[in-house]
């Protein structure tokens, strides 16, 4: 039987190689490719270091868009939703639902190999998508691992322990490839842990460095928590990479953590070789609502009131927009973009004040947004030429409670959603306004959003329709049902000269093209 | 650092090797020899990247879905076409053998004991990995979802006969998930509950969750004035008509929350189609492209937004416009009186 078992996998490992599209000049994914990714690429979580989820393809047209047609699905055959940004490198596709990694022919959605991880214990909420350097994939697994793939057949090269699932942590974020670092975070807010963002060796998965969003458990009046589940962005000029925190620890009591509860809620600018902190924004000083500060670090060139910047920009899950000065930290911004009622100000850094009065109580307090937040983690857009910072918003209201027998552990408290829809905002970046809202149905609807050179944004509705509409006013122009709900953030991609969308509803995954006939 | 490989999956309980269950597994577990273990492995570990491991396969797939690949094949998968009738059966049911009950194997010599701790154990682990996100760890409510050691449902739930209905089909509209698990998994997971739901009844000093108790902090008379007043209630609403004994029918959380924002509202539509035609009935499906209604009969009818004119009558959101405009006290003084008619 071990000798059938071994001419099996020989069998199948000539097969493999000989389904891997050929192409002339591998794309071989370093440091300076993920700097200037090329067009028939998407070789990070963000396609690129900015987190702008902008592309500059231009075939795919608002005039165009109406004739968009399916070019192939992938089915996973699985309950569990993609929840996963696909990558793309030589033509071949990788994404994710937890435990589980697809590698698929871009052109055909043919799969090339299907990488499954073994059952385990750790909390299976979510998958974000794999990173990869060179040859090698790498994918964060619920019980706090990082496995090493070889992205060529999906063998196992090594699997390290991120952190220790018998402690409650558990991972879903996407890794991201900054130099030779893969950087790594944890999830794990059920119970009060320590928190951090690691720097792992790309070659021997080895640390390199680490840093701990709170201090360890048991230090008197400080928070525990601050996890790290999200990709964050990088700017190669300042050498920074840009994080952001979850909450703070116990979650709807704030008790036992006086204080601002650093660094939790927050915005991290750290140095990717050495893993020092640079500066810190915090979106949420004293969190009790489960905010965390994780959306996306988007990093934007341009003026901001006449003045050239380098800015930074985050719709945060508390319902506020911010706009900082990346090199420092400093806030230029700070505007709701939606229902808001838990501050009664900002600081003078430009971070909101929590109103005490709208603490989680024992007879309840009513907060907007609910704690799903006004948006979460699906990526927004910001589209270059109008401007604009397009987020899937998610205007809801809740009420908390907490009580001295709830404890200071983990959760501590209760929370129950009463009421929210599904709005994409159009919000211009100077002053925080938003331009256009297009409604998006009740409940929420959780797509991420793309947008384009050429004018286009691609997003998903609360019924699970697939949506493109014009950047400079929101008109829906194409629509497809996905039938079911949509929980990833599309890409963008150039193959033989024609550009494909890739959309994901539910467990499948959708390949959106014009008719060759029609360009 | 712990490097291990991918294949090095727990064995799954082999049913010959198991005094229990083995005689209704065993013409499954053939079957499963003489056709699948030479890719799947003969504990069902799979054989990475090539052969897929069959571990757990019951929750991925539908019986349906496995039928289907049994006799259709996919890829490199051939099809087996001729595995039908009793040996079909059998062998889904063996693919079902959770391999969870290989815990059951610990000795001990209270074997319905050691059923019922096991399945707690087993429904446990699937809890931690499937449920915990939005229930909490300990069922009693966390991210999202509710404490389920306090749930109507669950209290009235005997050996998961409502709670497997809520676990198969999920809950759309409140985005629970549905989840595919086979009937011994389903069981394992209200056995696992209902074991909280009994801790959390024995716990000391009150729990996490909201008591009645909690919610009497309002001044009825307050609640009144503002129900007739400021908060427009009235409008609507009326303490001898609809919400006549409303505190007979609801109570606690579940009657505030109904206060707030009473989901399942239905809202009328009036239709005017091209010709002229008018229809009237109640919405049932409204995205911006398509609007959909059930007539006076039940008949379910749909259009194109753009082929017809239409209206729509929310009563529900003036509960929506309330929220930017209640104090905490409106809502507690709202709910004292509430609780007042009965």
């Amino acid at each position: 039987m071990k000798f059938l078992k071994n001419v099996f996998v020989v069998a199948i490992g000539v097969l493999t190689l000989g389904a891997v599209p050929c192409s002339l000049m591998a794309q071989n994914v370093d440091a300076s490719m993920l700097l200037h990714p090329p067009a028939d690429s998407w070789p990070s979580y963000h396609g690129d270091y900015t987190g702008r989820r902008h592309s500059k393809l231009t075939q795919i047209t608002p005039q165009n868009v109406n004739q968009l047609t399916l070019a192939w699905a992938f089915q996973t055959g699985r309950s569990g939703e993609i929840k996963s940004s696909p990558l793309l490198v030589d033509g071949v596709l990788y994404f994710t639902i937890p435990d589980n990694v697809w590698a698929v022919d871009a052109r055909s959605g043919q799969q090339l190999w299907h990488y499954t991880y073994p059952p385990n214990k750790g909390d299976h909420i979510g998958q974000r998508g794999v990173a990869i350097y060179k040859d090698w994939l790498y994918f964060a697994t619920p019980d706090a691992h990082l496995v090493s793939l070889n992205a060529k057949d999906g063998t196992v090269r090594w699997i390290v322990q991120v952190a220790d699932v018998e402690k409650g942590y558990w991972s879903t974020e996407a890794p991201q490839i900054v130099g030779n670092h893969v950087i790594v975070g944890v999830g794990g807010d059920m119970d009060n842990l320590q928190t951090f963002i690691r720097a792992i060796d790309p070659e021997t998965g080895k640390t390199q460095w680490q840093f701990n969003s709170t201090p360890p458990p048991g230090t008197p009046h400080t928070a525990t928590g601050g996890t790290t589940w999200m990709s964050g962005t990088y700017d190669p000029d300042l050498n920074l990479i840009y994080w952001g925190t979850g909450n703070p620890t116990p979650v709807l009591t704030g008790s036992t953590r006086p204080g601002d509860n650093l660094y939790t809620c927050s915005i991290v600018a750290l140095n990717p070789d050495t893993g020092k902190l640079v500066w810190a924004f915090q979106p949420s000083p004293h969190d009790t609502h489960d905010w965390d500060a994780v959306e996306i670090p988007v990093l934007v060139d341009g003026t901001f009131h006449g003045q050239k910047r380098k800015m930074l920009m985050q719709a945060s899950r508390n319902g506020y927009f911010f706009v900082l000065d990346r090199t420092n930290g400093k806030n230029l911004l700070t505007v709701p973009f939606g229902p808001v009622n838990w501050a009664i100000g900002l600081d003078k850094k430009g971070q909101p004040i929590p109103n005490p009065k709208k603490e989680p109580s024992p007879d309840g307090v009513l907060i907007a947004p609910d704690e799903g937040g006004l948006t979460n983690f699906r990526s927004p857009s910001f589209d270059p030429k109008t401007g604009l910072f397009l987020v899937d918003a998610h205007p809801s209201w809740s009420i908390y409670f907490a009580k001295p027998a709830d404890g200071t552990y983990g959760w501590a408290g209760a929370d129950y959603g009463l009421w929210g829809k599904g709005v994409l905002e159009a919000i211009d970046y100077q002053t925080g306004k938003i331009r256009w809202s297009h409604e998006l149905g009740p409940g929420g609807a959780g797509a991420g959003v793309l947008t384009t050179d050429s004018g286009l944004t691609f997003t998903g509705d609360a019924h699970g329709n697939f949506l493109a509409l014009d950047t400079a006013n929101g008109k829906t122009l194409w629509h497809a049902g996905a039938g079911a709900y949509i929980a990833s953030s599309p890409i963008t991609y150039k193959l033989d000269g024609e550009q494909y969308v890739l959309t994901s509803g539910g467990s499948v995954l959708f390949a959106w093209k014009l008719p060759s006939t029609s360009r | 650092m712990s490097v291990y490989a991918a294949s090095s999956i727990q064995p799954a309980l082999q049913a010959a090797s198991s005094s229990d269950g083995a005689v209704s597994s065993k013409p499954g577990a053939t079957a499963y020899e003489s056709h699948c273990a030479i890719c799947h492995g003969e504990q069902r570990e799979g054989i990475l990247p090539a052969f897929p491991p069959l571990v757990g396969i019951q929750h991925q797939m539908t019986d349906q879905q496995i039928i289907a690949f049994i006799h259709t094949g996919k890829g490199r998968m051939p099809a087996f076409p001729k595995l039908q009738g009793s040996e079909l059966t059998a062998l889904l049911h063996f693919l079902s053998t959770p391999a969870l009950s290989a815990s059951a194997s610990n000795g001990n010599d209270n074997a319905a004991d050691v059923h019922s701790s096991s399945m707690v154990e087993a429904g446990k682990s699937l809890f931690q990995q499937n449920c915990a996100f939005c229930h909490g760890r300990d069922a009693m409510g966390g991210e999202t979802g509710p404490d389920l050691t306090r749930s109507k449902l669950v209290l009235s739930d005997v050996g998961g006969n409502k709670i497997s209905e809520v676990v198969r089909d999920g809950r759309p509209e409140k985005k629970m998930p549905a989840f595919n698990f086979s009937s011994q998994e389903v069981s394992s997971l209200a056995a696992f509950i209902h074991s909280q739901e009994k801790k959390a009844a024995s716990m000391k000093g009150g729990r996490r969750g909201v008591d009645v108790s909690d919610l009497q902090t309002g001044n009825a008379a307050l609640g009144e004035k503002y129900f007739n007043g400021a908060g427009t209630c009235a409008k609507c609403h009326s303490a001898t008509g609809d919400l006549a004994g409303i505190a007979k029918r609801y109570e606690g959380l579940q009657l505030e929350m109904r206060m707030l924002y009473p989901r399942g509202a239905k809202s009328h539509v009036d239709v005017t189609l091209p010709s002229g035609t008018k229809l009237a009935g109640t919405l049932v499906y409204q995205d911006e492209f398509v609007i959909g209604m059930k007539d006076e009969n039940g008949t379910y009818h749909s259009w194109k937004t753009k082929n017809v004119k239409f209206h729509v009558d929310s009563p529900v959101d003036a509960h929506v416009e309330l929220f930017s405009k209640y104090t905490d006290a409106d809502i507690h003084n709202l709910m004292a009186y509430l609780q007042t008619l009965r």
